[in-house]
Formats: structure tokens, sequence, C-alpha cells
């Protein structure tokens, strides 16, 4: 056996390698795994910008309706009205408070293009007791 | 420009695959999905790229002009063409296969030749009669036979005229 041969078989080794760690990191992180959490609720603080929307449509509308959409992926529910900040900052609180796993699915649907015209992106995201 | 486009393409393939892991890494689906099929688009353009690419080359070579030189080189040792019926007249010494196709593919040719006569026998006498005999019309005679003026009445009772054909056709009794 050559060594240019020996040389394909562990390059197709490693990258077979790397193939499978990748997808078992990208299974990690996408798993959804509950645990108890000591804090009280979590405090939402984001800001937001519309660019196309309809003319009546107001920030606040969409903010508050992408808000409430993406509560319903998590286990806690908005302990009280969003609060207008000004200058497109927007905050919130839920209760239970999200655990970690909660907390990542919860940012990503508020930053994804879940309602058109509309981008969210969340300023901070913490737990308190 | 191909080098630029093959760079665009690839380029496009791996910023989509990037961008595609990092949102599904941050919860992001509708994200992914559109990185997804960024990807998925870039993929079928690059491999229809590779299949033309191949095609093309194909093409180049068959149109390319053929050296005369060589086409004669070729010519001239080109081997003799094998004989292919060889078998057939080794087959006609010896009753081998050759034989046994031969009687078979007789007697399949005789069954279908029948098979063709009795189906033409059948369809084309009838229709074969019907034109003769619209064609023969014409020529035959009155269905009320023939007029006779008294010198042929008269011939019948000449001795020796007594033909039955001449009595039938003038729709005469036999004479007694």
């Amino acid at each position: 056996m050559t060594w240019a041969r020996l040389g394909k078989i562990a390059l197709a080794v490693v990258g077979l390698g790397i193939g499978v760690v990748g997808v078992l990191a990208l299974r990690e992180a996408t798993l959804s795994t509950h645990e108890a959490v000591d804090a009280r609720e979590t405090r939402l603080v984001l800001s937001g910008e519309t660019k196309g929307g309809e003319e009546n449509q107001t920030l606040s509308e969409m903010v508050e309706a992408q808000v409430l959409t993406c509560r319903l992926e998590v286990e806690s529910d908005l302990a009280g009205p969003i609060e207008r900040l000004g200058d497109g900052r927007y905050r919130a609180v839920l209760v239970p408070a999200l655990d970690d796993s909660n907390q990542r699915q919860f940012r990503g649907c508020l930053e994804d293009w879940v309602i058109d015209h509309v981008r969210l992106d969340v300023e901070q995201l913490d737990q308190i007791r | 420009m191909k080098v630029i486009a093959w760079l665009a393409g690839i380029g496009t393939l791996v910023a989509g695959g990037f961008y595609m892991i990092v949102s599904l890494n941050r919860w992001e689906w509708n994200r992914a999905l559109f990185f997804g099929l960024i990807v998925l688009i870039a993929e079928v353009a690059l491999a229809t790229g590779l299949v033309l690419r191949r095609l093309t080359r194909l093409e180049y070579r068959i149109r390319r002009p053929v050296d005369p030189v060589v086409a004669d080189a070729l010519r001239e040792t080109r081997p003799p063409s094998p004989d292919r019926f060889e078998w057939l007249r080794d087959a006609t010494q010896r009753p081998n296969v050759f034989i046994t196709f031969l009687i078979g593919g007789g007697v399949i040719l005789s069954a279908g030749a029948w098979v063709v006569d009795r189906v033409a026998q059948k369809t084309s006498s009838p229709v074969g009669e019907q034109k003769l005999a619209r064609q023969l019309s014409g020529i035959s005679y009155p269905s009320g036979g023939l007029l006779l003026d008294d010198v042929t009445v008269l011939a019948q009772e000449v001795p020796g005229a007594n033909d039955d054909q001449i009595r039938w056709l003038l729709r005469r009794a036999p004479h007694q």
C-alpha cells in the first residue's frame, strides 16, 4: 500500500470523524432538555425595528405579536404588559423563569424571521431571583 | 469569467451552509430553512455546471477534426472483417442446430401462409366475384331473350339445327 493511498484513507477517516462530531454537537445544541430553575422570573429587554410594513401597523403591535407567538414555544407566560422603553426598546417579564434550554429557544424565536417586516434583537434575557 | 462564476457558486454554497448551521445552533428555524434553500440552489447550480462542463468536453472531442494521416494509417491497418456466417457453411455439411431452425422456420412460415391464404380466400373471392359480375353485365344477354324474326323461328325447324344451347338462348322449349 502506497503512502498516497494511506494519506487518502487517513484524510477520509478524519473527515468522517469531523462530520460525526459536528452532527452530534448540532444535535446536542438543538435538543430541548429542561431542568429545575431557582430563579423566580425572567426579564426580557429587546429592541426592534420595522421596515416596509403596513402603514397602520406599529412597531409595538409587531413586537407584542412576536413575543406572544414565541411565548407559546416555552413554558412561561408574560407577567404583565410589554413596557415600551422608547427608541424601539421594550421590556417584558416572564414567569416562571426560563431554564437554559428555554432561554435559547425563546431568544432564537424572537430573533428569527417569524413576522414579516419586523426584526427583533434580544438585548437582555436574565433570570431574576 | 467562468472562474468568477465557479467561485461565486462555491462561496454561496459554503456561506449558506455555514449560516444554516449557525441558525440551527441558535434555534432560528426560519433562517435555517432559508439558508438551507440557498445551499440547495447553489448545489443544484454547481452540479448543473459540472454536468454541462463534462458535456462540453465530450462535444469538443467529437467535433475535433480528424488527422488524415492517422485516419489513413487506421484504414490501412484495419483488421479483416470477421466471417460472421461461417457457422452457416459448416451447418450445411452436417445436420445440427441450423437444420432445426430451418425446419422450424419453414413450419412457422407455412402455418402463417396457410392462415393468410384462408383469410384471403374467405374475404377476397366474394368481393372479386361481385366485381366480375358488374364488369360482365355490360356484355350479357338481355334477360327477356332475343327478339326473333321469322327466319330464325323457321330455322329451328331445319334438320340439324336442334341445338339445346340455341334454344336456351332463345328461351324456347326443347324441340319435341
